[in-house]
């Protein structure tokens, strides 16, 4: 059953390892909306998040080769866009990662908040008022589904600080949500 | 997994909120990608069927070269065991023939017409010989050959043992004569 998803558009794929651009065009249409919110949630601007995209396409068709089914073809085009608007974020210069001693730390960090269901689109209201930092933690664990260890090796952090740092953001988050 | 992230991994959907400017966004895309791979035309071939008739001949002429080889060689062999055979024959039997027809030669009791006769038969014999020789070299049933051209030399033998025996029966006629006288 994994394996079958592993092939996924095994065909597309195939066809446009071979440059066929019709087969490229499919996949692109396929995943280019699901890419673009990846993006957009990691770079906030639309400008930055279609150059993420547009070169994480060219990326992925040029060495599409280099593809060879150990995760589906979907993960592999996103892990692409993420990397890309790391990359982006640290050019830009703004922090990956949440500041240590920053203001909107968490003074009682134990404090076990209750966290109830909330309206989705008040999550992602708060999400965008979140710091940059909190932002990343947030999104690539709750939104794209990451671990902690993909999340370390994404963000070049320990796996122990990726689940701290998501704890802080969390709460963080759910006090923004609350003020709305 | 507490409430809030189970909401939210519920609906996740929801928070693909944007459309991308798809055509805009391609026509970007294109422009950087590689031209396709002309993938270059592979001729199988050995799939054609003038290819495998082709490789069926040459195998076939291989293997019976191969055979050829092995088969001249092992004839060869037996024509050199067959060679050697015939040339002990000769030196045998041609030394034996050749003193007796000197024996016959130096015999004062023959005439010259006499002598000349028996060589003649002899000759005769010479030449069924090198017909039985020619016959060898062809590489016919050699053991018969062979057996024949033994059987042409114990003929000249006996000739020349009896005319010799004739000779002496002769001549022991004639002393007797002398005794009788």
């Amino acid at each position: 059953m994994e394996t079958n998803i592993l092939y996924t558009h095994k065909d597309l794929v195939e066809k446009s390892k071979l440059g066929d651009r019709n087969a490229q065009y499919s996949l692109y249409e396929l995943y280019v909306d699901a890419m673009y919110n990846v993006s957009m949630r990691m770079m906030r601007i639309k400008e930055d998040a279609e150059d993420v995209v547009q070169d994480s396409f060219i990326e992925a068709f040029n060495n599409l080769s280099s593809f060879r089914y150990e995760s589906t073809f979907g993960s592999w085009l996103k892990r692409i866009v993420v990397n890309k608007s790391i990359n982006q974020l640290k050019k830009k210069k703004i922090p990956i990662t949440p500041i240590e001693n920053e203001m909107y730390r968490i003074k009682n960090e134990e404090e076990d908040e209750k966290a109830d269901a909330m309206d989705i689109k008040k999550v992602i209201k708060s999400i965008g008022l979140l710091p940059a930092g909190y932002q990343q933690i947030i999104n690539l664990y709750l939104i794209e589904g990451y671990d902690h260890v993909e999340i370390s090796e994404i963000l070049n952090i320990t796996p122990s600080t990726s689940k701290s740092q998501y704890h802080r953001a969390k709460k963080k988050l759910i006090e923004i949500i609350k003020t709305l | 997994m507490d409430n809030f992230e189970k909401n939210i991994k519920e609906n996740i959907a929801l928070f693909d909120e944007y459309k991308a400017d798809k055509s805009k966004l391609w026509s970007n895309i294109e422009a950087g990608l590689n031209s396709p791979i002309s993938k270059p035309k592979v001729i199988k071939l050995w799939n054609r069927p003038a290819f495998k008739l082709a490789a069926t001949i040459v195998i076939a002429l291989g293997l019976f070269s191969l055979v050829n080889v092995f088969s001249n060689r092992e004839i060869e062999q037996q024509n050199h065991i067959a060679n050697q055979e015939l040339s002990d024959i000769d030196s045998y039997y041609k030394g034996l023939v050749a003193y007796q027809v000197k024996l016959v030669q130096k015999s004062s009791k023959l005439s010259p017409t006499q002598k000349k006769e028996f060589l003649s038969f002899m000759d005769e014999l010479d030449t069924e010989y090198e017909t039985l020789k020619l016959e060898f070299s062809k590489n016919l049933d050699s053991e018969r050959v062979l057996e024949a051209i033994v059987v042409n030399y114990k003929k000249r033998i006996e000739l020349i043992e009896n005319l010799l025996k004739q000779i002496n029966s002769s001549k022991n006629t004639e002393e007797t004569d002398v005794y009788t006288l």
